[in-house]
Parts: C-alpha cells; sequence; structure tokens
C-alpha cells in the first residue's frame, strides 16, 4: 500500500511502543491474543472474553492513548471518550458493532483508553481493494444500500444526529457474511493531537467533504464520504494520491466503462462540492440506490430512436441526445458525383468545395443551389483557400496541378503543374500561395500570377496545410519531418517525429505555440520560431486530424476513436469522447460547442467545456473532413458524396 | 549514508541542538546545492531599513551574465572578475540572482536551490540556455534539507545531461523529448531517489529550464514561479495545497486560509509516494520581463505587490534577490526563505 499519511517533523510520531504482549489478561477478564491492527493513535488486539469459559468468544479491544501533555487537555479527551463510548454502547443495528465494555487508566505520563467490543471476522475494503481487481458492481450497489441504510440509523439518533465523519475504505469491514460494518466511530479522533505548528505534512485524508475542513460535519458529509469510497472502488484511483475534491475530473466511466450511468450519477450527485447539491439525506439516496437495483445493474439507460448507434457509455452524459431524431436537420444537402474528402471554404455568400469527382463547386451558402463549377483532371483530396486580394480561390488537384480561379466565376486565373498528385491545401500569406505536393516539395508561388517564387524540397509528400507566421513557413512531411522555413525558402528548423505527419500544424496566435499531430500517435507542442518541442500527448492511433485551439483548450481527433480536448499550455487532458471509431477529420469550435465528423458517419455536437453531447446526425458515409463556420451554418462534407449545411444553434 | 555524506562532507550541518548554523563555507568543489546557509549578504533586520528605498552607489553586485556555470547559493558576496561585468542596460543575454537564508525563527535551512546558464555567441548560433530549480524540504532529523538538496540536484543534473549539454554541443537530439516531458521525467526521477534515500523527508520541487525566449516549468508542492512585467505581477504555479484547492473551490477565503490548523498540509509533494503528477507549462518571455522562483518563505511573509516592487525597483537582479530575502525576514522570517530572478534581456 503506497504511503499516503506522513506527519512530516512529528519527534514523536504517536507510535505504541507499549503494546500489550499477547497473554495479558485486563480487567481480568479479556485475555490478549495479539494485536490485529493499529496505527494512527492506538493499537487493536484481538482477545478472548475469559467470563465464557466454554465458549471462545473473542472480542476486539482498541486501546487509545492520549500524547497531549497538559492535563487539562487530557482530561477533555477522556471526557469525550467516556461520552462517545456511552453513545456507542446505546446503538443498536446490525452494521455497527457492538460494544461491551470501556474503561481508562490514568498514571503519571500518560492516559489510556480501552474499548471492548464485537470482534469481527472479515476484511475491510482497503483490504479488499488491495487484494482484488475488480469487483461486482452489483456487490457495490449492495453494500453501498446498507451503507445507506446506517448512515440513516445513525443521522436520525435524537437528541442530535450522529456523523460518522470518516467514511473511508479503511472504516468499512465486509464480514464473513458477506454484510457490510462500520467500525472505528471517530473515538479515536479525540486522541488526534492538533498538527497546527508541526511544520509541512504530505497527505490529504481524501475522502472526508470539503466543508469539514471549515469544522462542519452534517449528514450530507458522510454522504459525500460514502460517494468518495465507492468512486475509488469502483475507479481504483486513491484520491488520498489525487488532488483534493476531484473526483469529477476522474469520470467513472473513464476507468470502469461497466458502471450503469445511474449508479454514476448517484456518485456525482453525492460528491457535489456544496451540500445543497447532493442527496438531503441517507434515506434519498438509498432510495436511488434502490432504484438501481430494481432493474438489472448493466442494463444500459438511455433509450434511443430505432436507428441509434449502440449504447455507448464512455462517458455518463448521454441523457438528452438527439439522434438525428428531428431536432438538428440540415437546412440544405447538396450531392457531388463522388466523395468529399475536405473541408469547404467560404467567400461572402458561396461556399466553396472541392469533391473527389474533380470538381470544385461553388454554391449559394442560402439554398445549396450552384453558382458554377470548374473540372480539373483528377479527383480533388484537399480544400480550397480564397486569396481575398485576387479574389481568386486556389487549389490543388489530383492532376498534379495548383488552380486560381476567379472566385465569382470560376473562370481559371493561373495554374502550376508540380511533379505529382496533390492533397496539400494552399496557405495564402504575403501575397504568395504555399503548396505542399506529393512530390515532396513545398512551393511558394505568387498569388497574383501562380510565378514560383521558391520551392524547398522535404523529400516525402506534403499533405498538408503549411502555415505562415511573420517570418516563418511550417510545413510537415510524410517522413515524419516537420520543417520550419525561412519567407524565403531557407530551413530554420527540423524535428522529427516517428511515424508520418499528415495533420495540418495550428499556431496559437499570442504565444505563437504550434500544435501538430503524428502518426506516431503523438500530439505535439512546438515554439514555432525555434521547433523546440514543448510537450507531446499520447493518444492511442495514429494522429491524422488538424488541431484546432479555443480558450486555451487545444480539440483534435485521433484514430483511436477519441476527440480530445487538452489543456493547451500544460498538455493535461480535460475530457476525451468516445466515438467508437476512428476520427481523422479535425474538428471546429464556435460559441461553446465543437463539431466533428467520425469514421461512424456520425457528424457531433458536444459541450466544448466537458464533452457533453449535444447532438449527433448520421450521415452516409464517414466524415474525413472539417466542419467550416458559415454564419448562421455549420458546413461538412461526407464520403457520401453529400456537402451538408446545418444550421447553427446557439 | 555515504551519499549524504559525501554530499554534506564541505558543508557543516547543524547538529540537533547546536547553535543556529554558522556560515557553511562554500569551498568551491562543484556540488551546486548548498542546503544550509545563512546568507552574509543579508543582514540581520537590524533597524528597519527602508527596503523600497533604492540603494545608493556603485551595487555591490552584478548579475551574473555572459557564459558562467552553476552557482552556489551561499549569500556570499563575492565580486566577480571585471570583464564579467556589463552594462545592465539593453543587455543581450539573461541575468539571473540567486539568495536564500534561513529565516528568524528556524535554526536550519531545509531549502535548495540551483541556477545554470549559459550564453554564447558564435558562428553555432545556440539559444541561451537556463537552468533554474528551487525545492523546499519538510522533516525532522535534517530530512527536509537531505530531500531538497537531492530534488534540486537530481533535477539540475538530469536536465543538464539530457538537454543542456546536448543544446551546447549542437545535438539536436537535445529535443528528442519535449522540454516539459523530459523535465517531468527529471522530477519522478528525483522523486524516487526521495522515496529511497530519505523515506521520512519530502520536498516541494520547481523547475524553470529557459531555452531562448521561452521558459519551460514543471512543478510539485507550494514554492511557486511568478512572471512579472512592468506593473504586472502574475502566479504561474498552483500551489499544491489543501487550503489552496480549498479556496480554488470557493469553500474557503483567503483569510480563513490564513490561519487555517492545516495550512501546512501539501497533496503533493516529492517523496510522498512512488508515482505523482507534475504540473508542467510553457510561457514565451517578452523582453525585460522577469521569473521569480521562489520558496513559501518568501510569499508567505511578502505580499505580491510588494514583490513586484521589489524586483521593479532593483534592475539588478541579484540586488533584487537580496532585498527580497531581508524584506521576508523583517516581515518576520518565519520559514527559510529562498529566490531565484531571472531578468530576460532587452
Amino acid at each position: 500500500m503506497p504511503e499516503t499519511q506522513q506527519f512530516i517533523g512529528m519527534e514523536g510520531d504517536g507510535r505504541n511502543d507499549t503494546s500489550l504482549k499477547a497473554n495479558v489478561v485486563l480487567k481480568e477478564r479479556y485475555k490478549v491474543l495479539g494485536v490485529i491492527g493499529g496505527g494512527g493513535m492506538g493499537t487493536v488486539y484481538q482477545a478472548r472474553d475469559l467470563n465464557f469459559t466454554e465458549a471462545k468468544r473473542l472480542v476486539a479491544i482498541k486501546e487509545m492513548q492520549s500524547l497531549a501533555i497538559e492535563s487539562a487537555q487530557r482530561a477533555t479527551m477522556l471526557r469525550n471518550f467516556q461520552r462517545e463510548a456511552n453513545i456507542l454502547a446505546a446503538m443498536s443495528h446490525p452494521a455497527i458493532p457492538k460494544i461491551f465494555d470501556f474503561w481508562d487508566v490514568q498514571d503519571r505520563t500518560q492516559d489510556r483508553a480501552y474499548l471492548v467490543m464485537e470482534y469481527i471476522n472479515g476484511r475491510d475494503l482497503e483490504a479488499i481493494l488491495a487484494q482484488t481487481r475488480e469487483l461486482p458492481i452489483e456487490k457495490i450497489v449492495e453494500w453501498s444500500i446498507e451503507l445507506c441504510d446506517v448512515l440513516d440509523y445513525l443521522h436520525n439518533q435524537t437528541p442530535n444526529p450522529i456523523i460518522f465523519r470518516d467514511m473511508k475504505p479503511s472504516n468499512i469491514m465486509i464480514d464473513a457474511l458477506g454484510r457490510v460494518r462500520l467500525i472505528d466511530f471517530g473515538i479515536a479522533k479525540a486522541f488526534v493531537p492538533d498538527a497546527t505548528g508541526k511544520g509541512t505534512m504530505i497527505g490529504t485524508e481524501g475522502y472526508s467533504a470539503p466543508e469539514q475542513y471549515k469544522g462542519e460535519a452534517t449528514p450530507a458529509s458522510d454522504l459525500y464520504g460514502l460517494g468518495a469510497t465507492l468512486h475509488h472502488l469502483l475507479t481504483r484511483k486513491d484520491p488520498r494520491l489525487e488532488i483534493p475534491f476531484s473526483f469529477h475530473e476522474r469520470p467513472i466511466p473513464n476507468y470502469n466503462d461497466k458502471v450503469p450511468p445511474k449508479f454514476v450519477a448517484i456518485i456525482e450527485k453525492s460528491l457535489a462540492k456544496d451540500i445543497p447539491d447532493r442527496f438531503q439525506s441517507a434515506a434519498e439516496m438509498r432510495a436511488a440506490l434502490e432504484d438501481l437495483r430494481a432493474r438489472p445493474a448493466s442494463a444500459p439507460v438511455t433509450v434511443s430512436s430505432p436507428n441509434a448507434a449502440p449504447s455507448d457509455n464512455s462517458t455518463s452524459f448521454f441523457d438528452d441526445i438527439t439522434e438525428n431524431s428531428g431536432s438538428v436537420q440540415p437546412k440544405w444537402v447538396f450531392k457531388t458525383e463522388d466523395e468529399i474528402r475536405s473541408a469547404p471554404t467560404l467567400y461572402r455568400d458561396v461556399a466553396l468545395v472541392g469533391s473527389y469527382d474533380t470538381n470544385i463547386w461553388a454554391l449559394r451558402l442560402e439554398n445549396g443551389e450552384q453558382v458554377w463549377k470548374y473540372a480539373t483532371k483528377g479527383g480533388i483530396a484537399s480544400s480550397p483557400t480564397v486569396d481575398e486580394t485576387n479574389k481568386n480561390v486556389v487549389f490543388g488537384s489530383e492532376d498534379f496541378s495548383i488552380y486560381a480561379l476567379d472566385v465569382r466565376s470560376g473562370r481559371i486565373s493561373w495554374t502550376f503543374q508540380t511533379k505529382d498528385r496533390i492533397r496539400s491545401a494552399p496557405r495564402v500569406a504575403h501575397d504568395h500561395v504555399f503548396i505542399g505536393s506529393d512530390d515532396g516539395k513545398v512551393y511558394a508561388l505568387n498569388a497574383l500570377n501562380g510565378r514560383k517564387l521558391w520551392e524547398y524540397d522535404a523529400g516525402a509528400p506534403i499533405r498538408s496545410r503549411p502555415y505562415v507566421t511573420n517570418d516563418v513557413v511550417i510545413i510537415t512531411c510524410a517522413s515524419g519531418e516537420l520543417y520550419g522555413l525561412s519567407l524565403s525558402g531557407q530551413r530554420k528548423w527540423a524535428y522529427r517525429t516517428r511515424g508520418a505527419v499528415y495533420s495540418s500544424p495550428y499556431v496559437e496566435p499570442n504565444e505563437g505555440v504550434m500544435f501538430v499531430g503524428s502518426s506516431d500517435g503523438y500530439m505535439y507542442a512546438f515554439d514555432a520560431q525555434s521547433g523546440v518541442s514543448s510537450w507531446r500527448f499520447r493518444t492511442g492511433g495514429p494522429v491524422i486530424s488538424s488541431p484546432t485551439e479555443n480558450k486555451g483548450l487545444l480539440y483534435f481527433g485521433s484514430t483511436d476513436g477519441y476527440l480530445y480536448a487538452v489543456n493547451a499550455q500544460t498538455s493535461r487532458e480535460k475530457w476525451k469522447f468516445n466515438a467508437e471509431k476512428p476520427i481523422v477529420g479535425s474538428p471546429a469550435v464556435h460559441k461553446g460547442s465543437v463539431y466533428f465528423g467520425g469514421t461512424d458517419d456520425y457528424f457531433y455536437c458536444l459541450d466544448a467545456e466537458n464533452g457533453k453531447e449535444r447532438w449527433r446526425f448520421k450521415m452516409g458515409g464517414a466524415i474525413t473532413a472539417a466542419p467550416t463556420i458559415a454564419a448562421d451554418l455549420i458546413l461538412v462534407g461526407s464520403l457520401d458524396h453529400k456537402l451538408y449545411a446545418f444550421p447553427l444553434i446557439t | 549514508m555515504s551519499f549524504f555524506r559525501r554530499l554534506f562532507s564541505s558543508q557543516s550541518l547543524p547538529k540537533p541542538g547546536d547553535p543556529p548554523a554558522s556560515p557553511a563555507k562554500s569551498t568551491g568543489e562543484l556540488v551546486p546545492i548548498t542546503p544550509t546557509q545563512p546568507s552574509a549578504a543579508v543582514q540581520p533586520p537590524t533597524p528597519p531599513t527602508e527596503p523600497m528605498q533604492r540603494p545608493t552607489g556603485e551595487p555591490e553586485q552584478r548579475p551574473l551574465n555572459g557564459f558562467s556555470t552553476g552557482s552556489l547559493v551561499d549569500g556570499v558576496t563575492r565580486p566577480l572578475p571585471q570583464d564579467a561585468l556589463i552594462d545592465l542596460t539593453g543587455n543581450e543575454h539573461l541575468a539571473f540572482g540567486q539568495a536564500t537564508d534561513v529565516g528568524m525563527v528556524r535554526t536550519n535551512n531545509q531549502d535548495s536551490a540551483f541556477s545554470f546558464f549559459s550564453a554564447a555567441r558564435s558562428a553555432f548560433e545556440r539559444p541561451d540556455f537556463g537552468l533554474f530549480v528551487v525545492a523546499d524540504g519538510m522533516g525532522g532529523h535534517h530530512d527536509g534539507e537531505k530531500a531538497s538538496a537531492l530534488a534540486a540536484r537530481s533535477v539540475g543534473t538530469h536536465l543538464l545531461t539530457k538537454i543542456g549539454m546536448p543544446l551546447l554541443i549542437g545535438d539536436d537530439h537535445f529535443n528528442d523529448v519535449p522540454i516539459t516531458e523530459a523535465m517531468n521525467d527529471a522530477i519522478l526521477k528525483a522523486n524516487n531517489e526521495v522515496v529511497q534515500k530519505v523515506p521520512d523527508g519530502g520536498t516541494t520541487c520547481t523547475a524553470v529550464t529557459v531555452i531562448g525566449d521561452m521558459a519551460y516549468i514543471a512543478h510539485v508542492g507550494d514554492s511557486r514561479v511568478y512572471f512579472i512585467q512592468r506593473e504586472k505581477i502574475e502566479r504561474l504555479t498552483r500551489d499544491h495545497s489543501l487550503v489552496e484547492r480549498l479556496i480554488e473551490l470557493e469553500q474557503l477565503t483567503r483569510e480563513e486560509a490564513e490561519d487555517h490548523p492545516q495550512k501546512n498540509v501539501l497533496y503533493r509533494a516529492l517523496g510522498q509516494n512512488e508515482d505523482i503528477e507534475v504540473d508542467t507549462l510553457t510561457r514565451r518571455l517578452p523582453p525585460r520581463s522577469r521569473i521569480l522562483i521562489c520558496s513559501d518563505g518568501l510569499w508567505n511573509q511578502v505580499d505580491d505587490t510588494k514583490i513586484r516592487d521589489v524586483i521593479n525597483l532593483y534592475p539588478n537582479p541579484q540586488e533584487a534577490c537580496s532585498e527580497l530575502v531581508k524584506l521576508a525576514n523583517n516581515s518576520g522570517g518565519l520559514d527559510n526563505v529562498t529566490v531565484i530572478l531571472l531578468q530576460l534581456p532587452g
């Protein structure tokens, strides 16, 4: 077990060096057999009650020591002990161990108190966690119902409710009959010396509710502790090793996809940081848990339309999905003659999209009517770009050529021939067009007339869109290399990833940090100036999808089937969304929503903050292209040959 | 334990019961970590001087500049050779200062610091490279200073080996592992050393690598990194403390946190566990901006605006460091205090 509590700087750490030896008889009645537990403030012994001569009646004896030096403080501790022992002795509940006897001994140096209770033959949940790999969900549900039951009993004591205050795996035992038993009723707490002034300490309790650190303990605090315990049991992530109160940052389904969403929801509610957001009583929580038991624990909870995808438990947030069942429908759809593999671009009220049918199509945004089209001699696999200065739309074709067409008429302005197919998208900057080709070169062409300013041979196909800043042209290459070139085409830096790079770089404008994905499975962050890599984030498959950034979060898909939202500065994952099948298209973010398509044929809209699904729409084929935001529409093409225009709902 | 003997052999570690440590003499041996030295440069808080007043006359200390190597934080002021002194205005390279002190209450200094900086001007065009670490140890029986010394040295040398030296040699493999990932690795490695060699000790660890105008930060614990630019002072790190977390969750106010019984509880530090999570981040540093790395002995005693004012008042980073230490001591000096200040050229 990891050592999680270190009380640093304490000279005497409370270890009991005067443990009772075996065979010592206490009160002429209890014969000590051995130590069964300890730590903290006391030792627990197993003993035999000699009053029962015929039967071997076992008891547990808890010995507590006061380390306080002042006699007034010692007296207070003993009073507290006596009071609590009396309260406990009055309890009668199957989950609460019976108290048989208690007394205290005072001598010159130390006060000791003894509590004799029922010996429980079993293991605590901490031991069970350490000795198992996985526990059946049904069993955990049953335990939590029993725990709610005993908490309900305690909380309804009169005149004052009893707050357990310390719900955690090590205080919950499962006895030989499989029943839950609550141990350690905080009596020992009175003997824990105040930590103030003892220097810095490492480690937190991990399970306690935030308000308990203000000295408040309510019934809801016990429910929080129960939720924390259940979270630990299900995720196997020890909260003592995590940021305090960060359970919501570790959604249960991320660690255990067998937990029914309703169970997840109950635990999440009990872990709300503010008391009013939790269950108001143990009885209420028990009722919710019993409701869970009523149906098979593993049955999917989401009820969806007949053409819905198989139930997806990757996150717990599937309650209000609309599966293209009416609420979001495309405003118009335009069918081309082959696959649409790339994102459309915009010029005023016109959308321009390339299709593998060799055409570039100009469509009216209003209704999707064709304005013009232009046929090349090869499929168009990459996005066009509008050169606003020269009013041209620029794009490459698999016929090896780069085209610049008058964006209003579709008439040709200029063309430029490379030596292989073009699947790179152009970037227009500094009056030039920057575009790569499968011939391994990146070209800088005069945007007005297509005349070549320079070319740079990267030695392997370039299939991404170059990124151009004030002084560096960044290209990515199928060899796995990235290059930073000066505006005159000289290499400034190079960086090699361990897989082909098809993802286009994205440069965050304020800090000049560049992000790009690689087939080696990582998303990388670089200084665009120097090419020095600051971090990489590992996914479960090649990253083809180009990243986009919004409000400090970086969004990208991976062929492992997840869409990721990662803190762009720290590289820490904020959330991920499971689309089940590879995501190769890039996401777009608009007004708090992130939009992307998957190879599972769905177009998704998620809450950009938390990854909760807002809606999805099923298309007739996979989506490999990024969506484009166009005023009040979002446009996206699919391999089903169609371009879809959805209304933007904000 | 031979390890520690080696590490501390040249230091006079105070034994329990010793009078407050006598100034440790640095022997010039290549041990970049000196856990226990009261600063000779910092005068005890005799007549509360006006810390905000700019000292007159020629400053005694100059920022280390040009090509320099690992420095000792021993607070002992040594004049630099004349040719190492350059004008403070219009620096071409980063300058830095470093100071540490036991404070006014404690008997031993459990803080450690490590600084390394290189700047070269040659046809090879290597960027400025700097490596700075502050570690604040905790634990009795000298475990605290052992843990922090071990962490600062381990992180410092690991990053020098993996990034610094290859970068200086011109080996592009210096970046095979992204910088913050290498820093993360360095802290995990240091953590393992602390767990194994000082089982009862723990330490914070805050490291900053500078390459050109980029700062890469890795952090565990409640030492802090501040970014200062003119009137702005911004904390870049998050304290891994229970009260800070409660404040983040709006369960506690700053005032309530001041005298919270569990104010000293960290939820994350080196030495806690075999596996720890390290915060990392990257920041581009504009010309003339500053980065301050400090232990809680500074920020618990001196509020952020005051820190900013001192830094803005003293253009020489070493002077600013000494002033900050003095200010912490004048405000009570309840804890060890360590500061490293970086000043970007421009």
